[in-house]
């Protein structure tokens, strides 16, 4: 009887670890996401205009979120917050090898967070320089 | 004041005294906690509250067993005795006069609704203790005549306090201090309390009695299911509301609030939060299920009518701004808190959406380095 009630309280307690745990090995990779905006775009990837672009003060979008740099600050390999307080954390590949290996999830923030700051899609040459860029550091 | 040549007798026993005092200090700290502490000091109203009533109620049991001056049936009050006290044709009394004794009972009396009030209000609104399961109704019904009880409460003090004093000019004595020390001096002509031995067994067995079983039996009225408590927010829910801030019990806002929110989630408070259709579609049936009008708590029952300019905000309506009047906007600004839709900064429990007092606390100013 008795492993059996440690089975009921170590089986939740192994999902709980599972869904916590950072999940790396997703369905795609930074390299092989930089590699696919850069063909969508007819163009290689430029980390320094992905720098540029990332730092810059864009307008059109809505005007709480001017920059990318509003949420994720001029440090990249640095934790950013959100508006609510939230903390994010840092989009360097380097420091959080969790980032960009779910396209779902790329697709999903690139479509937010572009139409937020600039009022509009980015275009997949700003997308693959952004991440060469992220990539990089 | 008492000449030092006057022979003096014990009046007050050790016990009563000991009651009369944890009765005055704790009631004291209840009231300033209750009228002016705010819900951040509610853990120590709790304490000073349970504090008086045990007492009470052991005050209650030497009523019948202790000894002469201490027993209910020594001053228990007629309104004959009352009549001629106020008019001045009883003579001195060595324990309490008439008058005194009406005092005590309605202090008795007023303490017990105190915290039978308190504890009802407790469970109802805030969903702790013994009364947790009886509704936020009741509770909130409680919480008026707690409140009520307490104004009566400073009031009754304040009378206790004018009798002292004029009952110890009028016989040239300090009362006061006779409740410290237990004697009086004793006088020619004093009308005395019957003699009675106090029974220190009896006593125990009743005390041990009395306050195992009503410990046993709230214990057991605690453990009754709770109607109306929040559920936990779904796992799509949390992780896609969560993703950027806190997510909100289902129980903050009502049904409508939540599907105008997710239906612009491509405006979401200043921020493109759109999610594809059938994730919107899941999320904003669930919330909708969830919402104010099918939970029993405070916030539920605080946030269920929105502000007509902002249907969708929790901070926006009448019920959020009336519970925190009393913050200063520049508390909501500073770290760790930013912003006033980050609940959980100061609500540990936010998330489960109890919201109980006891789980608040603001966080302090940081202190300044000293340079």
């Amino acid at each position: 009887m008795k492993h059996r009630y440690l089975a009921c309280f170590l089986a939740p307690s192994v999902l709980l670890a599972i869904a916590t745990t950072p999940a790396l090995a997703q369905d795609t990779s930074p390299a092989a996401q930089i590699e696919a905006f850069s063909l969508e775009a007819g163009r290689a990837a430029d980390a320094e205009a992905g720098k540029a672009f990332f730092l810059a003060s864009h307008s059109g979008g809505k005007p709480d979120t001017p920059s990318c740099t509003t949420c994720h600050t001029m440090d990249p390999t640095k934790g950013g917050q959100a508006r609510t307080g939230k903390p994010i954390e840092p989009m360097a590949s380097s420091v959080n090898p969790a980032r960009f290996t779910d396209s779902a999830k790329i697709t999903k923030w690139f479509r937010r967070n572009c139409n937020s700051v600039l009022g509009r899609e980015c275009t997949a040459g700003e997308k693959a320089d952004v991440l060469a860029w992220l990539n990089s550091l | 004041m008492a000449k030092s040549s006057e022979p003096s007798t014990t009046v007050w026993d050790r016990f009563l005294r000991l009651a009369h005092w944890v009765l005055a200090v704790s009631v004291t700290i209840a009231l300033v906690t209750g009228f002016f502490g705010g819900l951040p000091r509610l853990w120590l109203h709790l304490i000073v509250g349970v504090a008086a009533l045990v007492t009470l109620i052991l005050r209650l049991i030497w009523g019948f067993t202790g000894p002469s001056s201490a027993r209910f049936i020594s001053f228990w009050p007629t309104p004959r005795g009352v009549l001629a006290h106020l008019k001045s044709e009883d003579g001195r009394h060595l324990g309490h006069n008439p008058l005194g004794a009406l005092m005590v009972f309605t202090f008795l009396g007023t303490i017990a609704a105190l915290a039978v009030s308190g504890a009802l209000s407790l469970g109802g609104v805030y969903k702790i203790g013994p009364f947790a399961a009886d509704g936020f109704a009741l509770g909130d019904l409680a919480g008026e005549a707690h409140e009520l009880l307490a104004i009566a409460m400073v009031a009754l003090i304040a009378a206790h306090l004018g009798g002292v004093i004029f009952e110890s000019l009028r016989h040239r004595e300090n009362l006061a201090r006779s409740m410290v020390t237990g004697n009086k001096p004793s006088r020619a002509g004093d009308i005395t309390p019957l003699v009675r031995r106090a029974n220190i067994v009896l006593t125990v067995i009743l005390a041990l009695l009395v306050l195992a079983g009503g410990s046993a039996g709230l214990v057991g009225l605690a453990k009754r299911p709770i109607a109306g408590m929040p559920v936990a927010t779904a796992p799509l829910v949390a992780e896609e509301c969560g993703a950027c801030h806190m997510a909100y019990p289902a129980s903050l806002l009502p049904a409508a609030s939540w599907q105008h929110l997710v239906a612009g989630l491509d405006d979401h408070f200043g921020e493109d939060a759109s999610l594809d259709a059938d994730t919107t579609a899941k999320i904003s049936q669930w919330l909708s299920a969830h919402a104010a009008e099918n939970a029993d708590t405070l916030p539920a029952h605080a946030f269920v009518t929105p502000a007509p300019s902002a249907v969708g905000q929790i901070t926006a309506t009448p019920g959020w701004q009336a519970l925190h009047k009393d913050i200063a906007p520049e508390t909501f600004k500073r770290a760790p808190i930013y912003t006033r839709a980050n609940c959980l900064a100061c609500h540990k429990d936010a998330e489960g959406g109890r919201f109980s007092p006891l789980a608040l606390s603001i966080p302090a100013l940081p202190t300044s380095s000293p340079n």
